[in-house]
């Protein structure tokens, strides 16, 4: 029984573990995006850093979604700061994980 | 005429412009190529942040035959941000030299300096802008202009797309012989690029190119 249980909760420790690896998503709504001007300033910003896969912006619903590298993320407070300093306003900031990768 | 004069100041007093933008994004590179009936004028800037931009400006005014060599700051004094629309505030200001080739003053160097603010507000179907500025250049020329435009999207485009525009351009320099010039004009803009060209009331020819890096 204890056997049992020592197992069952390895293989639990391992999936939750394995939830939280591979590529994040997150998801920006952001105020002020009314053209492709304002697409490219963020893509470019965001571009520039390190964790960061790829990003896009959705002009119709003005919502960002950044991509990151397998095990790489930026705080939320660096996230609206970047987007901020690029002249924008955040209006809310969204969390997800893609187990699928 | 007096229809034109009467839409114009409508233009003028109600509505707050916009075109391309004089502040990019931080470490952001613009270029702008300007030419109309009056003047043709580059201007290379980059802007250090979201809220100013330091660059080159030159300008020659064909008329009197004069050209100006500037550094131009570019400040964003306020911007408004909101989920379907976004407003600007600019000061721009420029210090140099003017050169002129005209008359009595030919060959002649003078201390030129230029200073106007620009307003813009858009969303993505309209937009309005308006600017003003005064300048003096040597002993050559001064004089105050003002511009304002308003533009229309025939379709909304996604990011990436190619992106039209209609616009009316309207601008009005007391000192000029034709005081009033209107400019239809198409405005193409598609990723980093845009392009406007149009041919004025008096039949000039205008064509803008700006490039973001």
């Amino acid at each position: 029984m204890k056997k049992l249980f020592t197992i069952f909760t390895m293989i639990l420790i391992l999936s939750t573990s394995n939830a939280y690896a591979g590529k994040q998503t997150i998801y920006a709504d952001v105020n002020g995006l009314v053209c492709d001007f304002c697409a490219q300033a963020l893509t470019k910003v965001f571009s520039k850093k390190d964790q960061v896969e790829n990003i896009d912006v959705n002009l119709d619903t003005k919502i960002i979604t950044i991509n990151f590298k397998e095990d790489q993320i930026l705080s939320h407070e660096v996230i609206e700061q970047l987007i901020t300093d690029a002249g924008y306003n955040v209006v809310k900031i969204r969390h997800s994980i893609d187990t699928n990768e | 005429m007096r229809n034109i004069i009467i839409f114009l100041t409508w233009i003028i007093i109600n509505i707050q412009m916009a075109n391309a933008r004089p502040v990019s994004y931080p470490e952001g590179w613009t270029s702008m190529l300007m030419n109309n009936g009056d003047r043709n004028a580059l201007h290379l800037h980059y802007s250090p942040t979201a809220k100013y931009s330091i660059g080159y400006k030159f300008e020659y005014w064909r008329e009197d035959e004069y050209s100006i060599n500037a550094i131009q700051v570019n400040n964003l004094l306020k911007r408004w941000n909101a989920k379907e629309w976004q407003a600007n505030l600019y000061l721009k200001s420029g210090l140099g030299f003017a050169h002129s080739d005209k008359g009595n003053f030919d060959n002649e160097i003078g201390i030129a300096g230029f200073t106007g603010i620009g307003a813009d507000w858009e969303n993505r179907r309209f937009f309005t802008s308006y600017e003003n500025r005064y300048t003096k250049a040597g002993e050559f020329d001064k004089f105050y202009m003002q511009s304002a435009r308003i533009g229309i999207a025939p379709y909304i485009g996604d990011y990436g797309d190619l992106h039209t525009w209609l616009i009316l351009d309207a601008e009005h320099k007391p000192t000029a012989a034709d005081k009033f010039t209107i400019t239809p004009t198409v405005r193409l803009f598609k990723g980093s690029h845009m392009v406007e060209t149009g041919i004025s009331d008096q039949g000039d020819f205008l064509f803008n190119w700006v490039a973001r890096y």
